[in-house]
Formats: C-alpha cells, sequence, structure tokens
C-alpha cells in the first residue's frame, strides 16, 4: 500500500486553511436568486480607475497578449520613482501586495523565526507566515487600533518582521507620527517593520506618517503599497514594496518575476499620472457614504467603527453570516467579519449612494427582523 | 517500520495469520506504552487480533496490512486502513447478529463483533474512493470526582486566561483551573449539558492537554474560575461546541452574562481561522448568549428521563457560497422551508431512490455506524455502506437501541444523519419514514454537504 499523500504533507501546511474566496458574482446572483449585485465586500473603489488609466485599459489591443510583460515593471518603477524621489532599484512591484509580502517574509525569515503583527488586521501577513512555516505572533488591538506597546512587547531575538497595517484594515484606524516614532525608536533598527499602507491615499490627515519619508530616517522600514483600492485597480492585481536599496536587493531574491501582466503595469503607471482629481472625488464619494450610513447606525442603536478607508464596520444584532445571507437576498454583499476575528460584525465598503441606499434598506430589514424575532 | 509521529506507531504486515501474534503484541505493548493499564492494553490487543484475522481472510492477498497505534491523550487507537470492495463489514452494525451454525465466516465475524464491543469505541470511517479506515479505541482509567455545587460569588472583572499565562490563578494551574471549571460546571449544569468528562475532571483537562477537546476558561478578579466553554472538531469542516458554563451564583446575572459573552466571542475567535467552517452546539446551555448563534431548530428528547427540548444552533464562520444537496421527493417540501427560513441558498437535486441499483450491482449488506451515549440517553446512527438490506437493518438497529438503557432507565432517543451530498443516503429517506423517522432539521456543511437530521419516532409517542 502507497504512502498516503498527507504523510508527504509538513505538519504546517496540513494544519494550515486554505483560503477559499467568493464565487464569481453570476454564480453568487445564480444561488441567491437576484438579478444585480452590488459588490461592497472588497473596498473596491466604485468610480473606476482613474480616466488615464481607463484610456490605457480601452487602447489594449489583443496582439500584446502574445508578448511577456516587462519582467521586472521597469516603466512602472521608473514612474514611482519619479513620483516619490528615490531610485527605482528600491521598488518592486508584485502581482498585487499579498506577493510582495510572501516576498518579504521569505528574504527574512528563517526557521525558528516569527513576525508580529495585530490579531484583528489584514490576514495575509499572518497566513503567509504561518504555511511558511513562521510563527506569527498576533497582539490584540488596543481600542481597535494597533497596540505599538504590545507588539514591541511580543518581539524576541527571532523577531524579523513587523507588520503594521496603517490605516487598518478593517477598523480604519491609524497611528500618527509621534506614536509611529515613538514605535520605531523601540524597535531600534532589530527587524524590519513592514508599513501597509494599502489605504494611505483616503487618509487626509497632515499627522498621518508617510512611510515613503519614514524609510529615510529609519532603514529598516519598508512599505507596501496597492493600486487595487484607490486607483481601483485590483483586477489587474498590482501592488509595490519600497524600501532602502539593500533590503529591497534581499526581497528581490525571493520575488517572481514576470508577475505583474502587460496590461496591469503601463495602467498602473497611467493612474499615478492624473490622479489628484481621482482621489478627491473618491474622498468625496466616501465622505457622502459615511454621512448617509453613520446617522442610520446610530438611529439603529448599532455600534459602528470607521476611521481612514473607504469601508465601515457596524455591530450586527445578529450573526454576522446571517446578515450576509439575508442581504445577499435582496442583492448585496458585504463581508462577515468573523474571519477577522470581530464575530458579529460586518465591513461595508463606502461607495456611490444608490447602492448605499440599497444596502441601508435591506440591512434595517434584517434589523428590525431580528428584533422582532426576539433573536437579537 | 515508519514514525510519522513520535506518538504513532506503524507497522505493515503480510495478510497473514501467523503474523497475528505480532500485531497483538505491538498493540499490547503499544497500548501500556501510551498509558493504558493491563486490561485495557489486552482490550485493544483482543480487538488488533480479530480486525487483522478478519482481514487476511477477507481482503486482498497481495496487499499488505497497514496498523497504526496512536496516543490520543486519554486513549489510544488502533487503526488499519482497509478497502471494503471486497470485504463484508456487516459484523460492525451494531445490531449484526451471526449464525452459528455453519461455523465458516461467521466466527470470523463473530470476533470483529466483539472487538467492536469490547473496545471503548469502535469505528468504521470511509476515507473515500472506496478505501475506509477500521478504528477501535480505549480509555485510560480516571477516578470519577463529586461535583462542586457550593455557591459561588465572584468579583470583577471576569477575564479569559490565556494559555500562554503560567502564572497561577488563585493558587492553581491553568490545568488546575480546568479541572476546578469542570467540577464546577457539574455541579450547576444538568448532565446532558456536560461532556461526561466533566466527572473525571483530571480526564478532562487531559483531553484538551492532547487537543481532542478545546478549551476557554475565565477566571474572575481574584482568579478563581468564573466560566469555561469547549469545543471539539467534528468532521473537517465543523466545530462543536458545548457551553457556555458560567460559575457566579449572584442573583444579579450581570456578571455571568458578561463571562458568557465574553466566552462566546472569544471562542468564535479562535476558530474562526481555521479550517472549520461553522459552529454548532453539542450541549448548549441556557446561557448562550442572544444573538449569535442561529436556531436551526430543535429536537425534543426523552432518552433523559423527562421530556427536554434541546435547540440545535449554528453559526457560519464564513460567508455561505450556496451548494447543492440531494433529496427524496418526498423530502424537497421539508427541504425548501428549511432553506427558505435559514435564508441558505441551496440547489435541490433529486435523488432517485435505488439510484444506485437495487439489483446484483448493490451489496447484499449496508452497513450503519452506530454512537450510544447512555450518559446523555442518545443514539446516533450514519448510514456507511448501502446494502439490498438497508430497510432490514436500520429497523434491526432501532429494534436493538430501543431495547437498551440509557442511565435514567429509558430506552434512548434515536437520530439518524442523512447526508445529503449522498444521493443513496437522501434516496433512502423512504426507508427511513418507514422506519419510523421523521426529518427534524438541518445541519448546514456538517456532512460532505449539509446533514439531515431524523428522529424516531417511536409507535407509542
Amino acid at each position: 500500500m502507497s504512502l498516503p499523500i498527507a504523510e508527504l504533507v509538513p505538519p504546517h501546511i496540513r494544519a494550515f486553511e486554505a483560503y477559499v474566496p467568493s464565487r464569481p458574482d453570476p454564480e453568487l446572483m445564480r444561488v441567491y436568486k437576484v438579478d444585480h449585485l452590488h459588490r461592497l465586500n472588497n473596498n473596491e473603489n466604485a468610480l473606476g480607475p482613474p480616466p488615464a488609466a481607463r484610456r490605457v485599459i480601452e487602447a489594449f489591443e489583443s496582439p500584446r497578449s502574445a508578448i511577456y510583460p516587462s519582467g521586472d515593471s521597469f516603466f512602472l518603477r521608473k514612474t514611482l520613482a519619479e513620483r516619490f524621489g528615490k531610485d527605482p532599484d528600491r521598488f518592486l512591484v508584485g502581482n498585487g501586495s499579498c506577493e510582495v509580502i510572501t516576498s518579504v517574509i521569505k528574504a527574512f525569515c528563517d526557521k525558528g523565526d516569527n513576525i508580529v503583527t495585530a490579531d484583528k488586521t489584514f490576514a495575509v501577513y499572518e497566513w503567509v507566515a504561518e504555511f511558511s512555516g513562521f510563527e506569527a505572533r498576533l497582539v490584540p488591538l488596543l481600542d481597535y487600533a494597533f497596540d505599538p506597546a504590545g507588539m514591541l512587547a511580543a518581539m524576541d531575538a527571532r523577531t524579523k518582521i513587523l507588520f503594521v497595517c496603517n490605516p487598518n484594515n478593517p477598523t480604519g484606524k491609524w497611528w500618527n507620527r509621534e506614536t509611529m516614532e515613538r514605535f520605531l525608536a523601540g524597535v531600534d533598527g532589530r527587524a524590519i517593520v513592514v508599513l501597509d499602507e494599502a489605504y494611505c491615499e483616503y487618509v487626509d490627515d497632515p499627522d498621518f506618517p508617510d512611510g515613503m519619508e519614514l524609510m529615510e530616517r529609519h532603514p529598516n522600514v519598508v512599505v507596501f503599497r496597492t493600486f487595487s483600492k484607490m486607483y481601483a485597480l485590483a483586477g489587474l492585481r498590482v501592488g509595490y514594496v519600497c524600501g532602502q536599496k539593500d533590503v529591497i536587493e534581499y526581497v528581490r531574491r525571493t520575488h517572481i518575476v514576470y508577475s505583474v501582466n502587460t496590461l496591469g503595469q503601463p495602467a498602473a503607471t497611467a493612474a499615478l499620472s492624473d490622479d489628484a482629481e481621482h482621489i478627491a472625488a473618491t474622498r468625496r464619494m466616501v465622505a457622502e457614504a459615511k454621512e448617509l450610513l453613520l446617522p442610520a447606525f446610530d438611529a439603529m442603536g448599532l455600534t459602528h467603527v470607521e476611521g481612514a478607508g473607504n469601508f465601515v464596520m457596524v455591530q450586527t444584532p445578529v450573526s454576522d453570516s446571517l446578515v450576509y445571507r439575508q442581504i445577499m437576498r435582496q442583492g448585496v454583499m458585504v463581508r462577515t467579519m468573523t474571519g477577522f476575528r470581530f464575530p458579529n460584525w460586518i465591513r461595508v465598503s463606502l461607495t456611490q449612494p444608490p447602492a448605499m441606499r440599497d444596502f441601508l434598506t435591506a440591512f434595517t430589514k434584517v434589523v428590525a427582523q431580528a428584533r422582532q424575532d426576539g433573536s437579537a | 517500520m515508519i514514525e510519522p509521529s513520535p506518538r504513532t506507531l506503524t507497522l505493515e504486515l503480510p495478510p497473514d495469520v501467523a503474523f497475528l501474534p505480532t500485531a497483538a503484541s505491538a498493540a499490547e505493548n503499544a497500548a501500556q506504552v501510551y498509558g493504558l493499564d493491563q486490561g485495557g492494553a489486552l482490550k485493544l490487543a483482543l480487538a488488533v487480533e480479530e480486525f487483522h484475522a478478519y482481514l487476511c481472510r477477507h481482503g486482498d492477498p497481495a496487499e499488505p496490512l497497514r496498523l497504526s497505534l496512536t496516543s490520543g491523550g486519554t486513549f489510544v487507537r488502533a487503526s488499519f486502513r482497509l478497502r471494503a470492495s471486497e470485504v463484508s463489514l456487516r459484523a460492525l452494525n451494531f445490531a449484526a447478529s451471526v449464525s452459528l451454525d455453519d461455523g465458516g465466516d461467521d466466527h470470523c465475524e463473530l470476533g470483529l463483533l466483539v472487538a467492536a464491543r469490547t473496545t471503548d469505541r469502535c469505528s468504521l470511517e470511509s476515507l473515500g474512493a472506496g478505501a475506509y479506515l477500521l478504528q477501535a479505541e480505549v480509555d485510560r482509567a480516571y477516578p470519577e470526582e463529586e461535583p462542586l455545587r457550593a455557591p459561588h460569588r465572584l468579583s470583577e472583572p471576569v477575564s479569559i486566561v490565556e494559555a500562554s499565562n503560567d502564572a497561577d490563578n488563585h493558587g492553581q494551574s491553568p490545568a488546575g483551573l480546568l479541572r476546578h471549571a469542570a467540577l464546577l460546571a457539574a455541579g450547576r449544569y444538568p448532565a446532558r449539558a456536560c461532556p461526561s468528562s466533566f466527572s473525571r475532571p483530571t480526564r478532562f483537562a487531559d483531553m484538551v492537554a492532547s487537543g481532542q477537546y478545546h478549551a476557554l476558561l475565565a477566571a474572575d478578579g481574584a482568579g478563581r474560575p468564573a466560566g469555561l466553554i469547549c469545543w471539539r472538531g467534528s468532521g473537517p469542516r465543523a466545530v462543536v461546541f458545548s457551553g457556555p458554563y458560567v460559575f457566579d451564583d449572584g442573583e444579579d446575572r450581570t456578571l455571568a452574562k458578561e463571562t458568557a459573552r465574553l466566552l462566546t466571542e472569544r471562542f468564535l475567535s479562535r476558530v474562526a481561522r481555521t479550517e472549520a467552517l461553522c459552529a454548532f452546539s453539542e450541549r448548549a446551555t441556557a446561557d448562550v448568549p442572544q444573538g449569535w448563534f442561529e436556531r436551526l431548530g430543535q429536537l425534543t428528547l426523552h432518552g433523559g428521563g423527562a421530556a427536554e427540548v434541546q435547540p440545535a444552533l449554528f453559526r457560519h464562520l464564513r460567508e455561505d457560497v450556496g451548494g447543492a444537496v440531494w433529496a427524496h421527493p418526498d423530502l424537497v417540501p421539508f427541504l425548501e422551508d428549511a432553506y427558505d427560513r435559514l435564508a441558505f441558498s441551496r440547489d435541490i437535486l433529486k435523488a432517485v431512490p435505488h439510484a444506485g441499483g437495487a439489483g446484483p450491482g448493490m451489496p447484499k449488506h449496508s452497513l450503519l455506524a452506530t454512537a450510544l451515549d447512555r450518559r446523555r440517553g442518545l443514539a446516533l446512527l450514519r448510514p456507511l455502506l448501502d446494502g439490498q438490506d438497508f430497510a432490514a437493518n436500520l429497523a434491526a438497529h432501532v429494534a436493538e437501541l430501543a431495547a437498551q438503557k440509557s442511565a435514567s432507565g429509558c430506552p434512548p432517543d434515536i437520530l439518524l444523519h442523512l447526508d445529503l451530498s449522498e444521493p443513496w443516503q437522501a434516496a433512502r429517506h423512504a426507508e427511513a419514514a418507514a422506519c419510523g423517522f421523521a426529518p427534524r432539521l438541518i445541519l448546514p456543511h456538517a456532512g460532505a454537504s449539509d446533514l439531515l437530521v431524523c428522529q424516531h419516532v417511536p409507535a407509542d409517542r
């Protein structure tokens, strides 16, 4: 009898839960018997990409799909370098920021090492560490924000990377300049500090610490950014990491080349060329959505948490997964928060008024029904 | 010999009865190393001997037998991996009766039956593609202790005792707190609401230490046990929980309610990023906080003595992406109503009765797995293999179980789980109904897809 396959698999892979992405919209609409679907689950930007990026996408000629893309996103890195006043070799572009998270962990962690992050944040840091066989030390949030003292206390000699999601997904809370500086002083260059700034373009506050500037004074700082959120290029999967040249040189050794596609590279490059009005319009849309939703949550007597970013979290009076199913039946998809370790909360992407109104209608009905049934 | 982990001994044996003593002595030796007393070790050795003899006789002569002996912390397990295409496993039916008239096969099946009944648990698990795991488990012996019933007044604030917290709490280690909490729960909640190991608290603590159970403890401001919730895996995609148990006996229930909420929230956070898709109540207490679980339905149980309504609580740990289930035509209205009420989206596919063919292609004998918990007065039947005798076999199981006595002296309640991912199981609903089983509720994702729970309704009830 042959050896069972499971016995060939390392224990940390056997114990690991594979991520199951949600099904495509047409299948979800068929399953939930709806003729439309408002996607309020992935913090996508409903305005779509900035105009210049849109033009690049519309002008894409199919014969180009026969040609390999630039293996290291040459022109995009050059544009990023100009934008931030840094050497192009200080940037690495990946197939979304998930890929660069993997590259950084592979570059710095060895057997027995650990990473430190929060318990209730973007799950990919924890997942990549665990399926790579490294310990993920999870520090509880403090008032919905990363706890700098807790993270420092969790560090030891085998801590290689500290991941700070700033602003934090899903709470939107962020560290200001003073908190960040104190934290970096506490780390004192002993480990890499990753600042995941996926939502930084949503912050309009001068007290927000800019990682691109911090890394010049703290060479152990590495910054992740993405074109998936503010720039609305999630479908093309483009993210990047920036750091000191020697840091990035090590990350490059573990990084997959040719992973960013031929359309994504020029679309992202173009997005940077005319983003001012796009960012302003997106921020206005988010602010209007908050004005609509937050008073309604208050009127229902529901606790909500919001900060920077195009999303808000609200506590549900019944199971978040039940709320998900019930409002899916009305053509609205939100993100349940149990998987973020916030059971009985949902996260709602902030988009245009019609979608927000439809969400409120569906959600209000579910809350009222729960209270009437006495299940709340 | 392969040793995948330090707590498992694995042997590959030729399918030859000459190696019976090798298998039996390995089982006896491993059982003693893993902590069983002499009696327990002999029981396991006997089971291994009987399994081995049976497989030598009925298995593929070219296929070596693979025996694993594993320490489960509080028990020792012997398991054989096998292919069932040529093997009749009829003797593993709880209600199997054998004729001793003509010797031959039946003597061998009798041995298997003996093994099934002398060990603490004996089971047959399907691994898919015709592969099965035949397992026997023998428990270590633990002393029973008196539940703690003295009133317990606690002080704020209540907090979760973290596993990494080795510091003493009220002079106790976390394992000591677990044992203390188990006895407090046993003294405050009916036996049906508690795992049986609560009355043998060292066993409970060992079960937690070995990963059979997971537990969360709450402690009050002075470090005394304030509450407990525990859970275990149930199949690849579900966890089942017992509790929450809360120990503050003050008239004002504020502290007790806060403890229950804290335990429930932390329990869900713990299981949220595991392979589990959903959580079910195994023994829900009245202290489950409102709004955290969905009520799938309820069962009225009589096996514990007085009639008792048991709610079935559930929650997803992820978003439901829909799915498909098979259903006998008679069952479709029940399913449509249940799925609509619970807002589950399912494609209901029609299971043609005897889709596998009742003719020569269908094995003669069916196989049902039986779990009988005498303390709770609850029996659970699960079909493992279809066969021409399914209806008769099910009826025989019901008759055999109805003749059993639970701890209360009453016959146990009998539940039947049909996995609706299997067309043949769904199609057997008609035979189940004819045997007195009524559909009660759906357990989403509890099988390969959803499980239908049917309850046997005795003619006189």
